[in-house]
């Protein structure tokens, strides 16, 4: 599944219902007409829309679901038009497959949260959608607020009712307006994370709208940037936000692996450096995307532990370029994953799903291989 | 005393009923036209369904009796289909009775309707739902106390109608003679009893209707 917008908006500004008044900013760039003229794709994944308020996210998201129509241009899912202006087409709002998460949540007060949950899903048995609504909300962890209204429960279950909602009608794709914007950074690491473990067999294109850049540099495979109505830069958070991003950041978000280090070898030819990792003894070298850090210098490095491979034997034909081999120190269960931890001059941290180490048999002390992509380590502006 | 003639109480009851039922379904789908699409014409037609509340009702029953009469295309295409005339029967008063009552069920189901957030409908559609089903399963619900309090309004308008319906219906004891016009006659034939029960009965039902009506509305 990938999504592929290209549209045109003009919009008169008091008609301009961007809903972002909440947040208490202005929303006029300009005086008179916005003109939206973006483009982009998503992949599966999350993809960020970041841009300050009145930069035209809003309305994106609500030409892909087909609440606003575009003046002109294309709007696509695995190329299936959505929207195409040249051919005439437009999909009307329920048959576009696409999951909306609003802004405000729009839960419908006059049901309960696993009828909001079964909402979308007419046209099936009572009890099959039941079944379905509960394992949706117990794959959420919301089975107790089954039978509370959405006035009844907090910031944060209301999100995920909010989601199971949208996940449960088996959306195509998935849109998320600031959805986080008004709850606590640990009740939003929990949410995400369990969006991004319940994404992996999904394999939706997530497109998530933030104005806050600490949540588009933790959440985004891919961000795009937003002014003024138009695309201003896109690519990872890394590229997009001029690199350093704070230690601080890697940590709230689950980057697990955060070491200090120094640069001992550089090569823009082959496009990497190698870093030396040690906690004082043990020492472990890594390849690091080139940068313009100097050879001795400091680094701090960090590794998503979600980006890590782990394999019994050594994982020869791969393009995967950092391959180490240490020993099990510790397999721990977390919510919906498995944390093991690998000795390897320093101590890794790899995050993969219970089925995996069940099937590979993952015990302590045992050997295994960490293999990770060059791409997958960032060097943070911040020594530790 | 004399035996109390229930008749007429019995049948304004039954036109009330009958035309509060035509008047909630046509009322709040145009409620729901003018409060959800943007057309040509909108607030015309507002103002249009808003007439009948602030003509007189003998202008109001005047229109009628021309549009629906026997010798008019109207009148005649309905006697044909029913078999017989509307005008001077109990179903003339159903009409007057309804039309004098339209004004209140559209004006307070615009109100209700178009105070239900948009985003709620707009989610029940991205959850694949059709504009049917989205009124039935958001917008109404959320509606509901604003058009239930237009359905009492309407049914106690409907009941106390007085000028439309002796124009449409005429008053003609036993047949369209409803509590309304006889209380007139009881009144003229100095028959001061029997008017007092029915003025006592008509209140009495008013009074408790209006008093539900802002209980739905007020208390929330």
């Amino acid at each position: 599944m990938t999504l592929s917008v290209s549209i045109k908006k003009a919009l008169g500004l008091s008609a301009w219902d961007d809903r972002n008044e909440t947040l208490g900013t202005t929303t006029a760039p300009t005086f008179g007409t916005f003109h939206l003229d973006v483009e982009f794709e998503a992949p599966p994944g999350f993809t960020i829309l970041f841009g300050a308020s009145g930069s035209g996210k809003t309305t994106t998201l609500k030409s892909i679901s087909g609440i606003v129509s575009p003046d002109s241009g294309r709007i696509s899912i695995n190329e299936e038009p959505l929207f195409d202006s040249d051919r005439g087409i437009d999909i009307p709002i329920r048959k576009r497959g696409v999951g909306y998460v609003f802004q405000d949540l729009a839960l419908f007060p006059h049901l309960s949260a696993v009828a909001n949950v079964e909402f979308g899903m007419s046209g099936q048995p009572k009890l099959e959608r039941r079944r379905r609504a509960e394992a949706m909300m117990e794959a959420l962890h919301i089975p107790h607020t089954a039978s509370r209204r959405p006035r009844d429960v907090s910031g944060g279950e209301a999100q995920r009712i909010a989601l199971a909602r949208a996940l449960s009608c088996r959306p195509r794709l998935l849109l998320l307006d600031e959805p986080l914007s008004a709850i606590d950074e640990a009740t939003k690491i929990g949410i995400i994370s369990d969006l991004k473990s319940l994404n992996r067999e999904m394999g939706l294109p997530i497109v998530y709208v933030t104005h806050n850049r600490e949540e588009a540099v933790s959440l985004g495979e891919r961000v795009v940037v937003f002014e003024r109505g138009r695309v201003v830069a896109r690519g990872l958070p890394i590229e997009v936000f001029g690199s350093p991003i704070t230690s601080s950041v890697a940590k709230l978000t689950g980057v697990e692996n955060v070491f200090a280090g120094r640069i001992v070898g550089r090569s823009e030819a082959s496009g990497t450096m190698t870093v030396e990792i040690s906690d004082g003894i043990a020492v472990c070298l890594i390849d690091v995307p080139f940068g313009n850090q100097a050879l001795g210098e400091s680094v701090t490095v960090a590794v998503p532990a979600g980006d890590i491979l782990l394999a019994t034997e050594e994982p020869r034909s791969t393009t995967l370029r950092n391959r180490l081999v240490g020993s099990i120190s510790a397999v721990e269960e977390r919510a919906n994953r498995t944390v093991v931890s690998v000795q390897a001059g320093v101590t890794w941290r790899a995050s993969v799903t219970r089925q995996s180490v069940t099937e590979l048999g993952l015990t302590e002390g045992q050997n295994v291989w960490l293999a990770f992509k060059t791409h997958s380590c960032y060097l943070l502006d911040q020594t530790l | 005393m004399p035996e109390i003639d229930w008749f007429p109480l019995i049948l304004s009851l039954r036109v009330a009923l009958i035309a509060t039922a035509f008047v909630v379904v046509i009322g709040v789908g145009l409620g729901w036209l003018l409060a959800r699409r943007r057309f040509f014409g909108r607030e015309l037609l507002d103002a249009a369904v808003t007439l009948p509340l602030v003509l007189p009702p003998t202008v109001l029953g005047y229109y009628l009796l021309v549009l629906l009469g026997r010798r008019s295309p109207v009148g005649q295409a309905i006697e044909s289909l029913t078999g017989q005339p509307l005008v001077f029967t109990w179903r003339g008063a159903v009409v007057a009775a309804g039309i004098g009552a339209l004004p209140l069920v559209v004006k307070t189901s615009r109100t209700a309707i178009a105070a239900v957030d948009t985003n709620l409908e707009d989610a029940a559609r991205t959850l694949g739902q059709s504009e049917w089903r989205v009124f039935w399963r958001v917008t109404m619900p959320l509606a509901s106390r604003g058009i239930i309090a237009s359905a009492m309004l309407a049914f106690a308008r409907a009941l106390g109608d007085f000028g439309a319906t002796l124009m449409v219906a005429g008053n003609i004891p036993g047949r369209t003679q409803t509590a309304a016009v006889a209380i007139f006659d009881a009144a003229q034939a100095g028959r001061d009893r029997y008017a007092l029960v029915l003025v006592l009965i008509l209140s009495a039902v008013t009074l408790i209707l209006v008093y539900v009506t802002n209980k739905l509305t007020v208390g929330r």
